[in-house]
């Protein structure tokens, strides 16, 4: 009891307390200094009729449905690439993994500099490509924008799917691909039949964490594109601080995060859901 | 505090920590059945492709030992002429960045130890001891990973803020800690499930403490664990922006992503690219050198199953 009481104090003191008082302040209109009183589910009904509010769930649902199929079947075919432990897929594999660990933050200002017009690396290789001016403007604008940083996140996040496939994929006894090789099988047969089946879990799995990891975008966009033009890239997260921390609505914001909660807690037991399913299997065999 | 008892020992559940590293693998084999042409292929394309995920970083290494006019200049040959450690030296001078970046590695240490040292408790309790409600609380500490703390940013600043713990490195810690320790718990409790019984029983038998089998009879067995939750906590703790950004507004407490956006935003008239992409390189280094040094415990910590988003 003694051991785990730390650990259990911390969690209830800064998760669990947070959430019930997050439940309590949606419920108000708590300004962030002076007295607030109880407004009831106003907070709630006033959200669903604010078109920024709006606009932010869905551009980051636009934003999501972009970015996961680009992050899986980049992140799949980095997996393939790798899961055999041949000569360099260790190398190969921390490569394609370095931008996952160094982190948005750091990569979106480094990405700042590189999406400058005329100055940037972007601007520099897709101009001598004949792609764009020289002179495009890639954070300043709604397209561009959303454009440039699909492509960042997916460079980013892919390495993370990565990982997680190449764990399930080392996981299949190699008797099953023996056997199907006895049957003749080729090598598309053999991952269609036998790889994918015996992957879907861990597809699953990927995809949830990708998707969860969407839903809460904020760096990338706070740093790159400001959330503009406009408010025109805010996402969901952004919408929130902004909402809470610069227009000082705490009440009001915190519905906003109360509903980010419901939803990210949803797809998540979905991914609890899953690992029990996997701890138990593996328990019975 | 129950008493350790045969009874109570659940026997170490292999939860899938197969060692992802191991050569042979299925469905591929090894170098024999690709051939000589596909081998050749596959060490083309995977270069090519590790390329695209190490040249940027390369290239930004480059920029930051750039004079700032070229920085602000389309790539040339120039580039490689004029190298040059003024990005540096400006940063350290003009914009103190290595107070920030010393903040960082206090809250990063500070978040690595304490998560250390609370999971590791918390691991041992859960695996060791049964209590009244143990599978209750192990399980509502797991459930908390699944509560997204970008959305608990209001609720947490005014506790913080109460506490006195806003604008201040240790709340930071704290914040960072919490939000690491239901994987922490996870990895640790785990870790304690595959040691066998016996050892820290003969430990007992012979006289030693709860606390002084974890210290001295357990510690080699657990080590790997807690580098795997030691390596979590302080990348996260890293490279974590929207938390501080809520809770550091005193210049003198940014960590170093907050330096970095005030180089962009706070700066009057031009952004100085060249102090930002040094800054930037500044703060990928310690990422680097841990990951490519503790690859093993990280990639631990991804397969045990439960991955932060």
């Amino acid at each position: 009891m003694v051991l785990v009481t730390p650990a259990v104090a911390m969690v209830a003191l800064f998760v669990l307390f947070p959430l019930g008082f997050a439940v309590y302040i949606s419920l108000t209109n708590w300004p962030l200094i002076g007295s607030y009183h109880f407004v009831g589910g106003s907070n709630y009904s006033e959200l669903a009729h604010d078109p920024q509010f709006i606009h932010s769930v869905l551009f980051t649902l636009l934003y999501t449905a972009i970015v996961t199929g680009p992050i899986f079947i980049v992140g799949y075919a980095m997996a393939l690439l790798v899961r055999g432990g041949r000569f360099g897929s260790v190398f190969f594999r921390t490569a394609f993994f370095l931008p996952f660990i160094i982190g948005l933050a750091t990569e979106s200002f480094m990405a700042l500099l590189e999406l400058q017009p005329d100055s940037g690396a972007a601007d520099f290789v897709l101009s001598h490509l004949g792609l764009v001016h020289a002179n495009t403007a890639w954070t300043v604008s709604y397209g561009l924008g959303l454009t440039a940083i699909c492509v960042f996140v997916t460079w980013f996040a892919s390495g993370l799917t990565m990982m997680l496939l190449m764990a399930g994929m080392q996981g299949i006894p190699t008797e099953l691909y023996e056997a199907a090789e006895v049957d003749g099988a080729s090598w598309w047969q053999k991952e269609w039949r036998v790889t994918l089946p015996l992957l879907r879990r861990n597809i699953a799995l990927a995809l949830i964490i990708s998707v969860i990891g969407s839903f809460l975008a904020f760096n990338q966009f706070y740093i790159l594109t400001e959330g503009g033009p406009g408010t025109s890239t805010q996402p969901v997260v952004m919408w929130i601080y902004e909402e809470a921390f610069v227009q000082y609505h705490l009440g009001y914001a915190t519905a906003g995060a109360v509903a980010l909660v419901v939803v990210i807690g949803i797809i998540s037991a979905a991914q609890f859901y899953l690992l029990r399913d996997s701890n138990d299997k593996q328990a019975a065999g | 505090m129950t008493a350790p008892s045969r009874a109570s020992y659940a026997p170490p559940a292999d939860r899938g920590q197969r060692p992802a590293d191991r050569l042979a693998a299925p469905g591929s084999g090894g170098r024999r059945d690709l051939g000589r042409a596909g081998f050749a292929l596959y060490l083309t394309g995977g270069t090519l492709a590790a390329l695209v995920f190490i040249l940027p970083f390369a290239w930004a290494v480059l920029r930051s030992f750039m004079p700032e006019h070229l920085v602000t200049q389309a790539p040339s040959g120039q580039d490689f002429s004029q190298l040059t450690t003024a990005n540096y030296s400006g940063l350290i001078q003009t914009n103190d960045i290595l107070r920030y970046a010393g903040n960082s590695l206090l809250v990063a240490v500070g978040t690595g130890l304490l998560t250390a040292v609370i999971a590791t408790m918390a691991g041992y309790g859960f695996a060791r001891f049964r209590f009244r409600g143990s599978g209750v609380v192990f399980a509502i500490v797991l459930v908390t990973m699944m509560i997204p703390f970008q959305a608990l940013l209001t609720p947490l600043f005014l506790e913080l803020h109460s506490l006195g713990l806003t604008n201040n490195l240790a709340g930071l810690a704290l914040f960072y800690t919490t939000f690491n320790l239901p994987f922490g718990v996870f990895v640790m409790r785990n870790t304690f499930l595959q040691i066998p019984w016996e050892i820290s029983e003969a430990a007992a038998v012979d006289g030693a403490s709860a606390a002084r089998t974890l210290l001295s009879v357990l510690r080699p067995l657990i080590l790997p664990g807690i580098a795997t939750t030691v390596l979590y906590a302080f990348l996260f703790s890293w490279t974590e922006f929207v938390g501080a950004l809520t809770f550091i507004t005193s210049n003198s407490l940014y960590t170093l992503p907050l330096a970095l956006l005030n180089m962009e935003y706070g700066s009057v008239g031009q952004v100085n690219f060249g102090y930002l992409e040094a800054g930037a390189v500044i703060a990928m280094i310690p990422c680097i050198l841990l990951y490519v040094g503790l690859q093993r415990f990280y990639i631990r910590g991804l397969v045990s199953g439960v991955v932060k988003g």
